[in-house]
C-alpha cells in the first residue's frame, strides 16, 4: 500500500522529516480522493478530537469524516454464519427474520439518517459562520495594525 | 559558583517500584547520581502512593536507599478534596480563576506542613532544593517558601494547569529550572515569558541494554507481530486512541497485529490487545526489543523516558504529531515518525511493517542518538553544569 511513497535508505541512515512529509502528501491526496472515507475511521477519530482541537485543518477533516459516516446504509452487509454445521439453513433463517423486521427497521433507519443529516448540516453551517467571522476579524486586525505601523511584539501569556 | 554540598530533592511521591510516575522517577535517578558523586542528598516525599486519593499509605520514616536518605512525611489531613476538584474542574473547563481560587486549588492539592517544617528546621543544611513536578501544591509551597534555594524540575506540559498565573510566578521566582527538553523550555517561555525559561536542559540518563527480541513473545504465546505501549493507560495518555486506531487498522488492512500494553489503568478488552500489566525491567526491555514499533500517542510529555528506552532497544517509534516533545525526540534522533490522524497512522504503520530495513535503520540511528545525548555521562555533565550555574 505504501509502494507509491518510494522511500530509500541513504548511507548515513534515514531522513524521518522527509519520510513524514512524503507520507503526509500522499495521505492528503488520498483523503481528497475519498480513499479514507470510512465510517470506522470517523468513529476512531473521536478520541483524537481533544488533541487536535486547535488546528483548523483538522476541523475540515472531521467534518469530512462525519459527512462520510452520516448516511448509514443498513443493507450494506452480507448475512453470514460462522458455524459450519447447518450454515445454509441458518443463513436462510437469518434472511427470513431480516425480511420480516425490515419494514420496522427501515422506519427507524430513515429517521436516524434524517437526524444525522440535520446534525451535519448544522455543524457545517456553524463551522462556516465562525470561519467567516474569524476571517473578517483577522482582516480588520491586519488593517488596524497597518494603520498603527505594523504588528506589536508578541507578549507572553499569563 | 561551587557545587552545593547538600541538596534536598522534593517530590510528592517517592517511586519505590509500586508508585509509577515519570517525574518522580526522574527526580529519584538525579538524586542517586548526585549522591554517587559524594553530595549529601535527601529525598523528601509524602507518605502517599495514590495520586488521586493522596492517602497516607506509607509510614512516615527515614530510610537509606542507594546512598540517598529518603524521608517521608504525612500529607496534610485538612485538605478539602471537594474544593480541590471543583477548582481543578474549572481549570479543565478553561475558566479563568482568580488568584485566590488558584491558591485554593494548590493549597488543597497534596501538601505536607511537616515536610515544610523539616525544610525550615534544616535550612542551614540544604543549600539547594530540587523540586518537581510543577502542578502539585507541595512543590508550589516549597518554591514559594524558599525561592532563593529552589531549582525546579517542572516537567511542564501544554495544559490548562500550566497556564495559571501562580504557576507562572513560581517559574519566574525560583533560581531556575532543570528542563527535560528544549520544547519544554520553549513552552515555559511561551506561557510565562523569558524569565520562566531560565535554566538548563538536562533530562535523564538511560542505561544501555541488550535484550532478547523473541523472549517476550515466546513467553506470552504471541504469534502475531505487535506494537508496544508502556505507561499509564488513560485518555490523557492517548491509550483509547491507540486501541481504536489499531482496531481500524486491522479491519482495513487485514493485517494481524497485536497491541501489547504494559502499565496500569483501564484498557479496552479487545482480542488483539494483550494486557501485560506491570513488567519487570528485564521483561519490559524484552517486550520493547521484540516490537515492530513503540507507539506513544500522548501529547503531554516533557521527556519521554520509555520512548528513549525503545530507542535504546533499537526500536522505532510512532508518536502523535501534536506532542511537541515526543515529535522533537523522533525528529532529532531519526528514530520515529509522527502522525496527525488515523490516515497518517495507517500509512506509517504499514510502512514500518513492510520495510524491516527501514525499521532497522531508524532503530540504529535512535540507539546512537540515546548513546550520544542520554548516556549518564552526558546527562551528568549537563546536571553538574546546571548546579554550578544556577
Amino acid at each position: 500500500m505504501n509502494n507509491d511513497i518510494g522511500i530509500e535508505i541513504a548511507a548515513d541512515g534515514v531522513d524521518v522529516e522527509a519520510i513524514v512529509e512524503r507520507i503526509r502528501k500522499s495521505v492528503d491526496e488520498k483523503i481528497a480522493a475519498g480513499l479514507y472515507a470510512d465510517a470506522r475511521i470517523a468513529a476512531a477519530e473521536r478520541t483524537n478530537l481533544a488533541q487536535l482541537r486547535n488546528d483548523e485543518q483538522f476541523a475540515g477533516f472531521y467534518l469530512q469524516c462525519l459527512r462520510d459516516a452520516v448516511y448509514v446504509d443498513i443493507s450494506d452487509f452480507e448475512i453470514r454464519e460462522r458455524r459450519a454445521v447447518l450454515a445454509p439453513f441458518l443463513v436462510r433463517l437469518k434472511k427470513a427474520i431480516w425480511s420480516l423486521l425490515k419494514f420496522y427497521t427501515y422506519r427507524l433507519w430513515s429517521q436516524q439518517n434524517q437526524v444525522n443529516g440535520l446534525l451535519v448540516t448544522g455543524l457545517e453551517s456553524v463551522d462556516e459562520k465562525y470561519a467567516e467571522k474569524i476571517r473578517a476579524l483577522e482582516a480588520r486586525i491586519a488593517e488596524l495594525e497597518k494603520r498603527l505601523g505594523g504588528p506589536p511584539p508578541a507578549a507572553p501569556a499569563g | 559558583m561551587p557545587l552545593p554540598r547538600s541538596i534536598a530533592v522534593v517530590s510528592p511521591r517517592y517511586p519505590d517500584g509500586v508508585t509509577v510516575g515519570g517525574a518522580e522517577t526522574l527526580l529519584r535517578r538525579l538524586a542517586e547520581r548526585l549522591a554517587a558523586r559524594g553530595l549529601d542528598v535527601t529525598f523528601l516525599a509524602t507518605c502517599a502512593r495514590n495520586h488521586f486519593t493522596w492517602a497516607n499509605e506509607c509510614p512516615a520514616d527515614v530510610r537509606r536507599i542507594h546512598n540517598v536518605e529518603v524521608r517521608r512525611f504525612p500529607v496534610n489531613t485538612d485538605r478539602d478534596p471537594a474544593l480541590f476538584l471543583a477548582r481543578q474542574s474549572a481549570i479543565c473547563r478553561g475558566e479563568t480563576l482568580t488568584r485566590a481560587e488558584q491558591a485554593e486549588w494548590l493549597r488543597h492539592s497534596v501538601n505536607s506542613d511537616t515536610l515544610l517544617e523539616h525544610l525550615r528546621a534544616e535550612s542551614v543544611r540544604y543549600e539547594r532544593i530540587l523540586a518537581g513536578p510543577y502542578l502539585f501544591g507541595l512543590v508550589w509551597s516549597v518554591a514559594s517558601a524558599f525561592p532563593d534555594r529552589t531549582i525546579l524540575t517542572p516537567c511542564l506540559h501544554d495544559e490548562a494547569f500550566a497556564r495559571q498565573e501562580l504557576i507562572g510566578e513560581m517559574l519566574r521566582s525560583v533560581r531556575g529550572c532543570l528542563f527535560n527538553t528544549e520544547p519544554e523550555r520553549e513552552l515555559a517561555i511561551r506561557l510565562h515569558g523569558p524569565e520562566a525559561g531560565r535554566g538548563v536542559v538536562v533530562g535523564m540518563g538511560i542505561e544501555p541494554f541488550e535484550a532478547d527480541a523473541r523472549a517476550f513473545a515466546a513467553r506470552r504465546g504471541l504469534t502475531a507481530p505487535y506494537v508496544f505501549y508502556c505507561g499509564r493507560r488513560e485518555a490523557g495518555k492517548g491509550t483509547p486512541l491507540l486501541t481504536d486506531y489499531l482496531d481500524v487498522f486491522r479491519a482495513r488492512t487485514g493485517r494481524d497485529i497485536a497491541l501489547v500494553c504494559a502499565g496500569s489503568g483501564p484498557l479496552d478488552a479487545k482480542p488483539f490487545v494483550h494486557d501485560a500489566g506491570f513488567l519487570s525491567e528485564t521483561e519490559k526491555r524484552e517486550a520493547l526489543a521484540g516490537a515492530v514499533a513503540f507507539v506513544h500517542p500522548s501529547t503531554l510529555e516533557s521527556l519521554g523516558i520509555v520512548l528513549l528506552e525503545s530507542f535504546t532497544a533499537g526500536v522505532p517509534a510512532l508518536v502523535h504529531a501534536a506532542g511537541a516533545v515526543l515529535r522533537w525526540q523522533c525528529a532529532r534522533s531519526g528514530g520515529g515518525l509522527w502522525f496527525r490522524h488515523y490516515p497518517d497512522f495507517e500509512a506509517e504503520l504499514e510502512l514500518l511493517l513492510e520495510r524491516p530495513d527501514l525499521r532497522h535503520a531508524m532503530g540504529e540511528r535512535a540507539r546512537a542518538f540515546v548513546r550520544r545525548e542520554y548516556s549518564w555521562d552526558a546527562v551528568e555533565r549537563r546536571l553538574f553544569g546546571a548546579l554550578e550555574e544556577l
